[in-house]
């Protein structure tokens, strides 16, 4: 049951990476998101970074095993994500998440990325429901 | 505010290969026993359908950078079943953007999830300017 979840209940914290340039090719290559950018420091300096960014939807999908971890009777039924700005190779990254609405059937989280910059790298949101028969 | 007609394309048969997905499960930091909910994107990612992706913005001498993205689950997908993946390709030029709506659907019609990514067009001109 999910009653026991109340607004403003904290997502334990989970922390992933740093990424280095093998784990960004192992990606491209899994994922067939073969976009320069996240490969190529010379395509990534271009544009002013000084690192490739890790491939967004990379860490969008971590939001996932954090939230099983949290709930194992819960299933996750929408994940979701804006990529506000990039989280660079090498960066450590910490995903949180902090519970907004809660009711027995269905609740609602928001789910924020950081990587070693000030702002949030991804603001994303997941709603969970309970399990049948859970 | 669009300047075009949304594009459609598909359906597409396509498979939720078990090895890939524990694939994409082990590099995402997931449980290799279940399919991961950004699973679609490796179909999105597919050069039948990103391709003509690639194409427009060739066109235009944009670039497409990542935006948003979302995944909504009426049920799981499962490892080793094939589904149907329609995708609808619709453009803003305020701000520029290509906005995919995917829709899964079971081989027997039952939908099965919805799969929008949001892609900002960027000229290739301002990207070289950043620099």
């Amino acid at each position: 049951m999910s009653g026991d979840i109340k607004v403003g209940d904290i997502i334990p914290e989970t922390i992933i990476g740093p990424f280095d340039a093998p784990s960004l090719t192992r990606y491209a290559e899994v994922s067939g998101d073969a976009n320069p950018l996240h490969l190529d420091d010379a395509v990534a300096a271009a544009i002013g970074l000084t690192a490739p960014p890790v491939h967004g939807m990379k860490l969008l999908a971590a939001f996932e095993p954090m939230l099983r971890a949290w709930r194992d009777d819960l299933i996750i039924s929408s994940l979701a994500g804006r990529f506000v700005q990039p989280i660079l190779r090498g960066d450590t990254v910490r995903l949180s998440g902090r519970v907004l609405r809660a009711t027995d059937d269905e609740i609602f989280v928001r789910l924020t990325a950081y990587g070693a910059a000030r702002a949030p790298g991804i603001i994303g949101e997941a709603t969970l429901r309970p399990k049948a028969g859970a | 505010m669009p300047l075009e007609s949304p594009c459609a394309l598909g359906p597409f048969r396509l498979r939720v290969d078990p090895a890939r997905a524990a694939a994409y499960a082990r590099e995402t930091g997931g449980d290799v026993e279940t399919v991961p909910l950004a699973y679609p994107a490796i179909w999105l990612a597919e050069p039948s359908l990103f391709s003509v992706v690639r194409d427009l913005c060739d066109d235009l001498d944009v670039v497409p950078v990542h935006e948003s993205q979302s995944f909504s689950y009426d049920a799981p997908l499962v490892a080793g079943e094939s589904y149907d993946f329609s995708v609808t390709i619709s453009r803003e030029d305020t701000p520029p953007r290509l906005t995919l709506v995917a829709m899964v659907a079971r081989l027997d019609g039952e939908p099965c999830a919805r799969v929008e990514t949001m892609m900002r067009l960027v000229p290739r001109a301002a990207l070289a300017s950043v620099s």
